[in-house]
């Protein structure tokens, strides 16, 4: 357990209700800054439920979460700064379908952020070239493949230059063909040392990248551990299941 | 291929098949889309009887026995229509009573109506949002200002001499620029959780505009409204049926986006709170666009409604084209019953509008696809 001083995220006893399901079991967890954690775990366990609480489009009940030192509370202050510092991306790409690609990278970044709209679409333009479709610029998100669209909604929340990204199975709306495209991104974004929260079935992607694996079931964090010994010697019989489901495809 | 592989079949061939029924051409639609089973056929026929034993006598009182060139009663010589009426009284028909030297300001105000409502086409992308908004509260403002005359130092007309058929037409505009924000707040007002007194209060509104009939709100607003204005002041009777239109047509549209509120995944506002926009940079960045591109067939059937129902004011007395349509009626040197002309007529301008509009909101809605590719 990394339980040190320079945890950017740190979530103690948390536990959340859905009215009388109780989704959020007493989660425990300290991310360190640059530290990728792989979050996996059955269909329901709450997997995304507990990345969504950490930029507040979740409530939790019970229990206390820090991001960079920011209390979660209800002060709109707070939630505002957290959001600042914490990307996300969804598993259906939620890009702005009014919008070009270009208007979707600079909404942020002129609105929040106040930046000149040529700034801003510098910016845009770098990210859109680092995922490799600077080309596509002009068109709207409906004229691009789910690839292309995971890519540009990467590049949209990296525009916003967080220190913590939330990634919820970004590439399980994706066909096969276009899974490679997206985690080569995320591959990249990880070793350049971004704090990464991932949520993925990928176990390639987790081996590759993650420092932590962790497992989640019926709304609790079951076991985590190096990715070396989350695979191999998976300690609990419900992981030791759960293994031996995904990998049978 | 397999035929090669088995070569102890013979090859024996099939009688030629009957040509096919031609599939292309007038007849083969016909076809296709009239005769296709016998209840369709009778259909067919029973419409062609009905049609063709209406028609010829409608064409030729509307056109070969009409009378079109004249300028008085006494020059309505043929069998069938008058149309020397509709000519004599055109411009009544059209701007109401306002003096005839002055007329110019309401043909530039309906020029300026245009410009303003079609420039989502014409404004350039990058411009669009906010100069679009600009000028279309704008408008109503400027409207008003010419046609009133005082402010541009030009001379003074009444409201009591605003009327005819381009009356009709901006009041149902600066109605809809009026009424589609203000349906917009009442809407999201009725999704708000967080406030249930404003909640309540947006449905109570909401509810009240959409479920009395048009003709109630009008009585309500030349007879009742007055009562509760302080002693002493007049509002005038034009201002009272236009705050009446807008608020029904702020119930309408409140109802309509409320189907588009529907229609947009919950992704779009993680998405945007995940980019840390503010409820009102998301509401009017991210989900007011959306709304109204997906309500956008049922904004015009709402303003086409609107448009059409500018004509109940002829009830109350205000000079809308009917009302007009009706003083020509009753003018002693017309008395020979026109109403026939007269109602076809106005009938044919709003549906040549109406018609119009369609047009435009398909343009509109071809523009605002983003899906093509
Ligand atoms: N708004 C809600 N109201 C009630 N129950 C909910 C709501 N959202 C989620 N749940 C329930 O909470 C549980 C956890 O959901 P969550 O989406 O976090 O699961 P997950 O681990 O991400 O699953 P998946 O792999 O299918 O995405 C599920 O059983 C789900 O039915
Ligand atoms: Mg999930």
């Amino acid at each position: 357990m990394s339980n040190s001083s320079d945890a950017v995220i740190r979530i103690s006893n948390m536990n959340k209700w859905y009215g009388q399901f109780h989704v959020l079991k007493d989660i425990n967890l300290n991310v360190r800054k640059g530290e990728k954690i792989v979050i996996c775990g059955p269909s329901g366990s709450g997997k995304s439920t507990m990345i969504r609480c950490i930029n507040r489009l979740e409530e939790f009940q019970q229990g206390a979460l820090q991001v960079n030192g920011i209390e979660m509370i209800d002060d709109i202050k707070n939630i505002e700064a957290i959001r600042k510092d914490v990307g996300m991306v969804f598993q259906h790409f939620n890009l702005f379908p009014h919008l070009t690609i270009l208007e979707n990278l600079t909404l942020g970044q002129v609105w929040v952020q106040k930046k000149p709209k040529a700034e801003a679409e510098a910016l845009a333009m770098k990210y859109l070239e680092r995922v490799k479709i600077a080309n596509q610029a002009n068109k709207y998100p409906g004229q691009l493949s789910g690839g292309q669209q995971q890519r540009v909604a990467i590049a949209r929340s990296l525009c916003m230059a967080p220190q913590i990204m939330l990634f919820d199975e970004p590439t399980s709306a994706l066909d096969p063909e276009m899974v490679k495209e997206v985690l080569d991104v995320m591959v990249e974004l990880a070793e350049e040392g971004m704090t990464m929260l991932c949520v993925t079935h990928e176990m390639g992607f987790a081996k590759k990248v993650a420092d932590r694996v962790i497992f989640m079931d019926a709304g609790e964090i079951v076991e985590e551990n190096t990715p070396d010994e989350f695979f191999g010697n998976p300690q609990t019989d419900r992981l030791q299941l759960f293994l031996s489901q995904v990998l049978e495809h | 291929m397999t035929a090669n592989s088995v070569p102890s079949k013979i090859f024996t061939p099939k009688a030629a098949r009957p040509a096919p029924v031609k599939t292309t051409g007038a007849v083969a639609w016909m076809r296709q889309n009239l005769f296709n089973g016998w209840f369709n056929t009778i259909l067919t026929l029973a419409i062609v009887v009905g049609v063709g034993s209406v028609l010829p006598a409608m064409l030729d009182w509307v056109f070969l026995s009409a009378s079109f060139s004249g300028a008085a009663q006494a020059d309505c010589t043929g069998t069938g229509a008058c149309w020397v009426f509709i000519n004599a009284w055109s411009q009544q028909l059209f701007y109401g009573t306002y003096p005839a030297e002055e007329i110019w300001r309401i043909n530039i105000c309906v020029v300026l109506m245009a410009g303003v409502l079609s420039a989502p086409v014409w404004l350039p992308h990058h411009l669009r949002n906010r100069v679009d908004i600009a000028l279309l509260l704008l408008f109503p403002l400027v409207a008003v200002v010419i046609m009133d005359g005082r402010l541009l130092g030009l001379q003074y007309v009444s409201t009591d001499h605003w009327g005819g058929f381009t009356f009709n037409v901006m009041l149902a505009a600066v109605s809809m620029i009026l009424g589609m924000p203000l349906g917009f707040l009442w809407a999201l007002g009725r999704r708000s959780t967080s406030m249930p007194m404003i909640r309540s209060i947006c449905v109570v509104l909401i509810e009240f505009f959409r479920g009395v009939p048009i003709l109630a709100l009008f009585f309500m607003g030349s007879v009742m409204l007055p009562l509760f204005f302080p002693e002493g002041t007049t509002v005038d009777k034009l201002l009272r049926v236009w705050i009446v239109l807008v608020l029904f047509m702020a119930g309408y549209m409140a109802e309509v986006y409320r189907g588009g509120f529907q229609a947009i995944p919950k992704g779009q506002y993680e998405a945007a709170d995940s980019l840390g926009l503010s409820y009102w940079q998301t509401t009017l960045l991210v989900i007011l666009p959306q709304v109204i591109k997906v309500s956008m067939p049922n904004i015009l059937a709402t303003a086409v409604m609107l448009f059409k129902n500018t004509t109940f004011l002829l009830i109350i007395g205000v000079p809308e084209v009917l009302n007009t349509a009706q003083s020509a009626l009753n003018n002693s040197a017309w008395l020979g019953g026109y109403a026939s002309e007269a109602y076809l007529f106005v009938g044919f301008v709003f549906w040549c509008c109406c018609f119009g509009m369609s047009m435009v909101s398909n343009h509109i809605e071809r523009k605002l696809d983003t899906t093509r590719r």
